[in-house]
């Protein structure tokens, strides 16, 4: 039985560990920023969702402690909710900035700032700010 | 067994270390403010791991809550009133640099006389009354009948407090920058009135 | 087993690091920030199955929340240019 939780646990971590490594050197080898974000951000949350399963199967039937493995499923469930929006925030930000994705030979993919784009369907968030100042005045600042 | 423990958490540490200095160079010579302050987080972070590795779990609780949570946005917060870009620097600090030097080379002096870490023979370890009497006498001198909670809230009761002073500051610090502030909804005239209601009621 | 898994998470931790230190924009720089955080989450989680302690799992919990926090502020201050801009929102204009 032992034995057996050992393999299997091995294995997950064994993948949890090339996911994590190779998103590591994705973010090194990668050309532009957003391949770098598409490395990171997937292999982390794949990584450690991976990862945290084979520690909560030792923690079960090898530590004996299933209040361990309660705050590794925490873990889980929090990056699972996390890190997505961390990644998607990053890419927001870099988006607002006028950093444009490019294809392979160095074009841009589009011959229109992305944020402008953006822009002109919505407000951005620095016009907005200066239309809630000046509806409202000095009072909220 | 415990020599292999030992072994391994000199490694984990000694490699952190290094990343630490690493990072420290890092910060010292970049221009970019932000990107400086964004790499003190995680220095902070780094740290907060090696004194967990070295099994000081509250020392790693406090650096992570202040070191990587509230001194990284308080200095975004100052940063917001200057440039992002450093100055360039036109004397030359020697006098600074001798200063730190000898600030340090003293550090390193005072830790001689310390214990070295994990020591057995330590005078705190290799007391065998001290111990004893900090198990025996502390409910008569303490009142309290719990042995850690005495220790904590008692005999080191003005470290706990200014520990809990640090967390409650940073908690403080990191809801009013973030600015949880409740929202004011608007009356929108293309609701339905089922929606409408449904508001009504979300907000009392 | 745990060995191999903290050796794998250092040599992830320093290719991240790496990163930071290069990184061309301050993006690149908060998006392996990110990605550190969350490899320190994992080194403090399997440190503490290395050593046969598992019981300080709740450090990595609390951990993953500061990190997660110090992000969005971050971000919020490159997005609105300082960190009290985001009691406005959209219902509010």
């Amino acid at each position: 039985m032992e034995l057996l939780v050992d393999i299997v646990s091995g294995i997950f971590i064994l993948i949890g560990c090339v996911f994590m490594v190779g998103g590591a050197v994705g973010l090194i080898r990668m050309p532009d920023f957003y391949t770098r974000l598409h490395a990171a951000s997937v292999t982390d949350t794949g990584g450690i969702l991976f990862i945290m399963i084979g520690l909560i199967l030792q923690a079960l039937f090898i530590f004996d402690n299933p209040m361990a493995a309660v705050k590794l499923f925490l873990v889980i469930i929090f990056i699972f909710f996390t890190a997505p929006t961390a990644s998607h925030a990053v890419a927001k930000a870099a988006l607002m900035a006028n950093i444009i994705p490019q294809c392979q030979d160095g074009k841009s993919v589009v011959d229109k700032s992305l944020a402008s784009i953006y822009h002109d369907k919505k407000l951005s968030p620095t016009d907005a700010k200066q239309q809630v100042k000046t509806v409202e005045g000095d009072d909220r600042v | 067994m415990f020599e292999d423990i030992a072994a391994i958490e000199h490694f984990v540490v000694m490699i952190l270390l290094t990343v630490l200095i690493v990072l420290t160079l890092g910060i010292i010579y970049l221009k970019d403010l932000l990107a400086a302050v964004i790499l003190s987080g995680l220095y902070s972070l780094v740290s907060a791991a090696i004194f967990v590795a070295m099994d000081a779990v509250d020392v790693a609780f406090t650096e992570a809550a202040v070191g990587a949570g509230i001194s990284t946005i308080i200095l975004l917060g100052a940063l917001s009133f200057t440039k992002r870009e450093q100055k360039p620097q036109k004397h030359n600090n020697l006098p600074a640099l001798i200063i730190v030097c000898m600030t340090g080379a003293l550090l390193i002096y005072g830790t001689l006389d310390m214990p070295s870490y994990g020591d057995g023979k330590s005078p705190a370890n290799s007391n065998p009354q001290l111990a004893q009497h900090y198990l025996q006498k502390s409910p008569d001198e303490t009142g309290v009948p719990n042995v850690v909670t005495s220790v904590l809230a008692s005999y080191r009761g003005y470290d706990t407090l200014g520990e809990t002073a640090v967390v409650f500051t940073a908690a403080i610090g990191v809801l009013s920058l973030l600015g949880l502030r409740r929202r004011r909804r608007q009356e929108d005239p293309n609701l339905t009135p089922r929606q409408r209601r449904r508001q009504q009621s979300e907000d009392t | 087993m745990y060995l191999a898994l903290v050796i794998a998470v250092l040599v992830a931790l320093v290719l991240v690091l790496t990163r930071a230190l290069l990184g061309p924009t301050i993006y690149d720089r908060m998006l392996s920030v990110n990605s550190a955080g969350t490899k320190v989450v994992i080194l403090i989680a399997a440190y503490g199955f290395l050593t046969g302690r598992p019981d300080f799992v709740d450090i990595s919990l609390l951990y993953a929340l500061i990190n997660y926090i110090t992000t969005i502020a971050v971000l919020k201050f490159f997005e609105y240019g300082d960190l009290g801009s985001g009691a406005y929102q959209e219902d509010d204009i």
